[in-house]
């Protein structure tokens, strides 16, 4: 039997720098994951002392709030400010005595939206020193973060899906570009192309073996990392707010979107002959298509955009939440895959061999 | 090994041009010709490593492009620029290559690693030229192939390497082994080939036994005469590039040797020679008459 022997030879050659690779990406996600407790209490309490002061709704929606707080050892009274912005706040109104821990305060304001208020509670010692007891708003306050991604960062599936829309398809994607177009380009540039087809192997296994043995790298990188999450996930007490298969299904279903980057950077191996032309391409659609689905995700109305990138049939996010698989994504992406690993196969089975 | 007016184009560029070439089944068939002169395009097209632009080439009577599988389970092949995977033992290369021909047995790939005192469990990267050529040759022979391809095989093996390498290559003969081999080193094509065909800016020259061949580009004959002679004494046929300088008169005498004899039989001589070409002599002939020995 022939068949695989292309491709074990491929990894004898390249475990190595497959080894390293693994290494740093599973120090990555394991220490990314492992930075969750911390992110998650940094954003919980971005308002400072949000916790101490609460309020509560008496008429309207928000038209009369009554705020309220803890009381605060050794203070004389309270001050009161309220303003637009956290850093921007004046004087309200004062309540005296320490025992009186609530304030009624009625927005007025002009036309139908309710105006988004910061309101501070300052407590004022006997001595004089000020200090302050807590914030709160009259509005649900969203973080900077959660704005610009549309996610909510707060729970381990918001957190997760950081990592998969960052640096999860530039630093696998660009790996895996550069594995694919290395195991056609270095046949040609170690000389080693002419000896190999000069063996009883047509050109169609050849080329099939060298894109299934990066496939099957991809798909190995995959498992392990889902592994490593879970493990981390689970290190971290969070596995009961997330399934383990949930972790795993949404870490494989990029690999259609990685068997999508491994076609096309194949095809551009065999076509220009040349590592440096053909790893250049590469990364140049993985970062097209990077930009395009960040510009899609962050500006309004250009949304549609990112039906034109790969990245985007890629559904981490109903995966994560335990929604759904999308089939029919994987379906376009196999089908995308398989016709970009076509066409690479029409123009190998014609072309010269370079000297 | 059948070739029939292969062509083969680079866009506008012609490697090769209308070729016929036969190689006989037992024979070693030295090819020649300077650098760029099409060897390694016809060696490549044959193997279907190019594409040719026309033509036929027929390899144990299967087509070289339809039955390719087949024909290249039948033939070893070295390249002119052969390389391999820098970082793998030169053992599990050769047993991968080996594989790929569809041979378990690894004795003969160990036999000829032997004799030509290649380590095997040396990195192929940590080699030196000449023993990374020595990993090509035994690729090309440890599979038993009827035919072998090879494309300078000596290139980079110094002078006791190369005279193992020819003998190797006279015993797979003896075993019934055809041999087509390229080589700018006349003298070794002289001393294994069989036959020698002759390649010139794209188009073939000659197809020759060397001997034929010599004998077909005549000898040279120097005569130093004692007195001036007439040198339209020698306006024989079958002498030519005749030159006389004052009384050492130089030719080639292709035919009519005896004629020649008889014409300055009535001379005084006081010197004479008659020197068969080497293959050397013969090969820069044919270069520098830019033509098929005209």
């Amino acid at each position: 039997m022939k068949i695989g022997k292309t491709m074990l030879m491929e990894l004898k050659n390249s475990w190595r720098g497959f080894v390293l690779f693994l290494l740093v990406v599973i120090i990555l996600v394991g220490g990314f994951v492992y930075a969750y407790p911390s992110f998650r209490e940094a954003f919980e309490n971005d308002l400072e002392g949000s916790e101490k002061v609460g309020m509560e709704v008496l008429e309207g929606e928000v038209v009369k709030v009554r705020l309220s707080w803890e009381e605060f050892e050794h203070a004389e009274n309270y001050s009161i400010l309220v303003g637009e912005s956290p850093n921007m706040m004046v004087p309200l109104d004062r309540v005296d005595g320490v025992e009186n821990t609530y304030y009624d305060y009625v927005l007025e304001f002009d036309g139908d939206e309710i105006p988004e208020r910061y309101f501070a509670v300052v407590a004022v010692r006997s001595d004089g020193e000020r200090e302050l007891v807590g914030m709160e708003t009259n509005f649900e306050r969203t973080t900077a973060f959660q704005e610009i991604w549309g996610v909510d960062y707060g729970d381990i599936q918001g957190f997760l899906s950081i990592l998969w829309s960052t640096w999860w398809v530039l630093l696998i994607g660009l790996y895996i570009g550069y594995i694919s177009v290395s195991v056609i380009t270095k046949d040609y540039e170690e000389d080693r192309m002419d000896v190999i087809l000069s063996k009883p192997i047509s050109r169609r296994q050849y080329l099939l073996e060298k894109f299934t043995v990066v496939s099957l790298y991809t798909l190995a990188v995959l498992v392990i990392i889902g592994s490593i999450l879970i493990g981390s996930v689970y290190s971290v007490g969070e596995l009961n707010s997330i399934s383990y298969s949930a972790l795993m299904v949404s870490t494989l279903l990029s690999w259609p979107v990685f068997l999508g980057i491994i076609s096309l950077s194949v095809l551009a191996g065999v076509y220009l002959e040349s590592s440096k032309k053909a790893v250049g391409i590469s990364f140049i659609f993985i970062l097209i298509q990077y930009g395009i689905n960040m510009v899609g995700d962050l500006t309004e109305g250009l949304e549609y955009l990112k039906t034109y990138t790969v990245i985007n049939y890629w559904d981490y996010e109903s995966a994560l939440y335990g929604e759904a698989v999308g089939y029919f994504d994987v379906f376009f992406l196999l089908i995308l895959s398989a016709l970009l690993v076509v066409s690479a196969l029409v123009i190998f089975e014609r072309k010269d061999i370079p000297v | 090994m059948n070739i029939r007016g292969l062509t083969k184009k680079y866009g506008d560029i012609v490697g090769i041009k209308d070729l016929d070439l036969y190689v006989y089944e037992g024979e070693i068939l030295g090819f020649l010709g300077p650098n760029g002169a099409g060897k390694t395009t016809t060696i490549r097209t044959c193997l279907g490593l190019l594409q040719k632009t026309s033509g036929d080439v027929k390899i144990f009577g299967l087509d070289s492009h339809k039955d390719s599988i087949e024909i290249r389970k039948k033939t070893g092949y070295l390249p002119g620029d052969f390389g391999m995977y820098p970082d793998l033992k030169v053992k599990t290369i050769l047993r991968y290559l080996l594989s790929q021909s569809g041979v378990s047995d690894d004795s003969k790939m160990k036999k000829l690693s032997e004799r030509l005192e290649l380590d095997i469990n040396r990195k192929y990267g940590n080699l030196s030229k000449g023993n990374k050529q020595k990993v090509g040759l035994v690729q090309a022979f440890m599979a038993d192939q009827d035919l072998i391809i090879m494309d300078e095989p000596t290139s980079g093996l110094d002078p006791l390497m190369q005279q193992k390498c020819y003998e190797l290559l006279r015993e797979e003969k003896a075993k019934g082994k055809t041999i087509f081999m390229s080589s700018h080193i006349l003298a070794e094509v002289e001393e294994v080939c069989d036959r020698v065909a002759i390649i010139r800016n794209a188009e073939l020259q000659v197809v020759e036994k060397i001997d034929s061949l010599k004998e077909k580009m005549g000898k040279k004959l120097v005569i130093e005469f004692e007195n001036s002679v007439d040198p339209t004494l020698f306006s024989i046929e079958g002498v030519e590039d005749f030159e006389m300088d004052g009384r050492k008169a130089t030719m080639i005498v292709t035919s009519n040797l005896d004629e020649v004899v008889k014409k300055i039989s009535k001379q005084n001589i006081v010197n004479m020679s008659l020197e068969t070409f080497s293959l050397e002599q013969l090969f820069l002939t044919y270069y520098s008459r830019g033509g098929k020995g005209e």
